[in-house]
């Protein structure tokens, strides 16, 4: 396959290529305040790992059978998703301007109605672990080199489906399957710990047969030395619990726990003006 | 080192709240007010406070409120448990997870042992932005189905605090479908009296009758406006209650019209349409007759009027359906 099999590791580019990802999140909430902002710039550096170093994908080909699977299973995080599938060349770039417009397949939550590369539609949350764990298992049965990753959010795993899906993939090893959490530790009501604490999911996740990384998911290096451990990994799935800052990158906006903001034209103009700054 | 202004995080938060504008709370605070007289009365949320409104609940009755996070078939349960406690648990999430996320718990857990649970979902129908998962577009079919369960489907703010009213009433399970005002309304919300098992008569007239619920109800009043304007006469029914259905009401409507419409924000399969179909043919009664729906397809997220027009549910589609059936008829 063409580029695929040649994966960028180059920390400094990386690390621009989310510093550019975070401006266009900005830029494509700002028109509507519509859009999920913070988990966008909190969640830039996991996106820009997987899409720009690790996944093997390839978007002359969507279709590829052998490529590697990335499950959005928190499907409102739209905004870094589609920067990021439209940078790496799915798209034009130019689509992204109409995120969120009537009839524009660029949804609020992704539907896999925008191509193959959404690899299944996942509002309603708790239900793309379970088809990613599918998805390993027939990539297995097929002998395929595909891997699965999933970007799962932590609030979801509130959702009891996560835990069955979990659970499989921990009795039937599946060294194939690479679940990142991201891990902003924010919900709809606020921080997680005063709704219903996921901690110590470390813990929980070991007990579950899962090889399992702490990192700080704004990291660009310790996200990718997860995935390189990921995938030396035999007979155990992988969890990366990736800790991350929503705003990051917006000094204003760092830790604002609001999971659906209404970015005001004001602070939007900010962010991008900081955004801006921090690409030169 | 910065050229631009760098807001620091207290102004930024000061533009974020303030450009909040508060939608009036019709259920929220009809809730609360039932929950200060009864107080049996418990609310659950998965992990939506604000977007149920049920952020004052929780700030005022904070021992009687549970966010149980984003654990939907749990909540159910836990409801259950809550009400074999003799407590009469709310539970509210979005219409789409709180029935299809459920339906084996809310059958088990709520209905068989007919329960006082009274589930409240939010967005119906095709009405978010939020696409295909948030869009409930078959929950009206699947909960009718269900025995011992109520279905309300009130037309707007105006009726949400006599659902509540209507919910305590009922000993046993009830599901009710509410969509909140997208922006403040102009006026003073002005309470309404809607029952279980009643109809109501929002206009009359002679040449047809539009049977309506929830969101389509306005849809169907503009289009009889429309409609009077070329001389065509038509009723239009709010049927807030689908379950039970008000059938000594459809049947005088079809004998005085002799035509028939229905409209709802739902598939055309199983839901309001197929109710009043049932009630017709089991009386015997056959008419020019059709349903304006969702034509068993899915829809998108969207802004509400966009995906109305698109998907054939406004008035526009209704006018289109009543002409058709008062052409039909002797």
């Amino acid at each position: 396959m063409s580029q695929a099999d040649n994966p960028k590791r180059n920390i400094a580019e990386l690390e621009s290529i989310a510093a550019k990802l975070r401006l266009r999140v900005a830029e494509m909430v700002a028109p509507t305040g519509q859009g999920y902002v913070q988990q966008g710039l909190g969640s830039a550096d996991i996106f820009t790992a997987l899409y720009f170093a690790e996944a093997r994908v390839d978007p002359g080909n969507p279709d590829w059978e052998d490529r590697d699977r990335v499950f959005l299973t928190t499907a409102h995080n739209t905004a870094i998703f589609y920067a990021a599938l439209a940078e790496r060349g799915f798209f034009e770039t130019g689509r992204l301007s109409t995120y969120c417009e009537d009839g524009s397949p660029l949804e609020i939550n992704a539907s896999e109605r925008m191509g193959r590369f959404v690899e299944a539609t996942c509002g309603s949350l708790g239900q793309g672990l379970s088809v990613a764990v599918g998805a390993a298992l027939a990539a297995k049965r097929q002998g395929r080199p595909t891997r699965c990753y999933v970007v799962l959010g932590d609030g979801e795993m509130q959702e009891g489906q996560v835990w069955e899906a979990l659970m499989s993939a921990g009795a039937w090893g599946l060294d194939n399957l690479c679940v990142i959490l991201d891990f902003n530790e924010m919900q709809c009501e606020g921080h997680m710990d005063n709704v219903v604490s996921l901690r110590p999911v470390a813990d929980k996740l070991e007990s579950f047969g899962f090889a399992v990384h702490d990192i700080d998911g704004n990291d660009m290096a310790s996200i990718l030395n997860a995935l390189d451990a990921a995938r030396e990994t035999k007979g155990k799935p992988t969890f990366i619990n990736a800790k991350t800052l929503v705003g990051k990158g917006v000094p204003a906006l760092e830790g604002f726990m609001a999971h659906q903001l209404m970015f005001p034209p004001e602070v939007a103009e900010n962010a991008i003006a900081v955004l801006k700054e921090n690409l030169s | 080192m910065s050229q631009a202004h760098q807001l620091d995080k207290f102004e930024a938060a000061d533009f974020i709240n303030r450009t909040h504008k508060p939608i009036p709370r019709s259920y929220g605070d009809a809730l609360l007010a039932a929950a200060k007289k009864d107080e049996r009365i418990v609310a659950l949320t998965a992990d939506l406070a604000t977007p149920t409104e049920t952020d004052i609940f929780r700030d005022e009755l904070p021992e009687r409120y549970h966010n149980v996070g984003i654990a939907e078939a749990n909540m159910i349960g836990l409801a259950s448990g809550m009400a074999r406690a003799g407590e009469i648990p709310f539970v509210h999430t979005f219409c789409s997870f709180a029935t299809k996320r459920c339906y084996d718990q809310i059958t088990m857990q709520a209905a068989y042992p007919n329960l006082p649970i009274k589930i409240v979902g939010f967005l119906p129908g095709v009405a978010t932005l939020l696409g295909v998962s948030h869009q409930a577009i078959e929950d009206v079919a699947i909960m009718r189905a269900i025995p011992n369960l109520v279905v309300l489907d009130p037309s707007g703010p105006e009726y949400h605090a006599s659902a509540v009213d209507a919910a305590l009433a009922h000993d046993g399970p009830v599901y009710i479908r509410l969509k909140r005002p997208e922006t403040p309304p102009e006026n003073d919300i002005v309470p309404k009296e809607l029952r279980k098992g009643e109809g109501i008569l929002a206009r009359e007239g002679g040449d047809l009758t539009i049977i309506a619920a929830g969101l389509s109800v306005t849809e169907a009043l503009a289009a009889a406006d429309r409609l009077a304007a070329d001389g065509i006469e038509a009723s239009v029914v709010d049927m807030a209650s689908i379950k039970p259905l008000d059938a000594g009401l459809v049947i005088d409507r079809a004998k005085a019209t002799g035509a028939i419409v229905t409209a709802e924000n739902h598939s055309v399969i199983g839901g309001l349409g197929s109710a009043v179909a049932e009630v017709l043919c089991d009386a015997g009664i056959g008419l020019p007759f059709k349903r304006v729906g969702l034509a068993d397809r899915f829809a998108e997220g969207g802004s509400t009027p966009y995906l109305m027009k698109k998907y054939g549910l406004d008035s526009t589609a209704i006018i289109k359906a009543a002409r058709d059936v008062f052409g039909k008829k002797g």
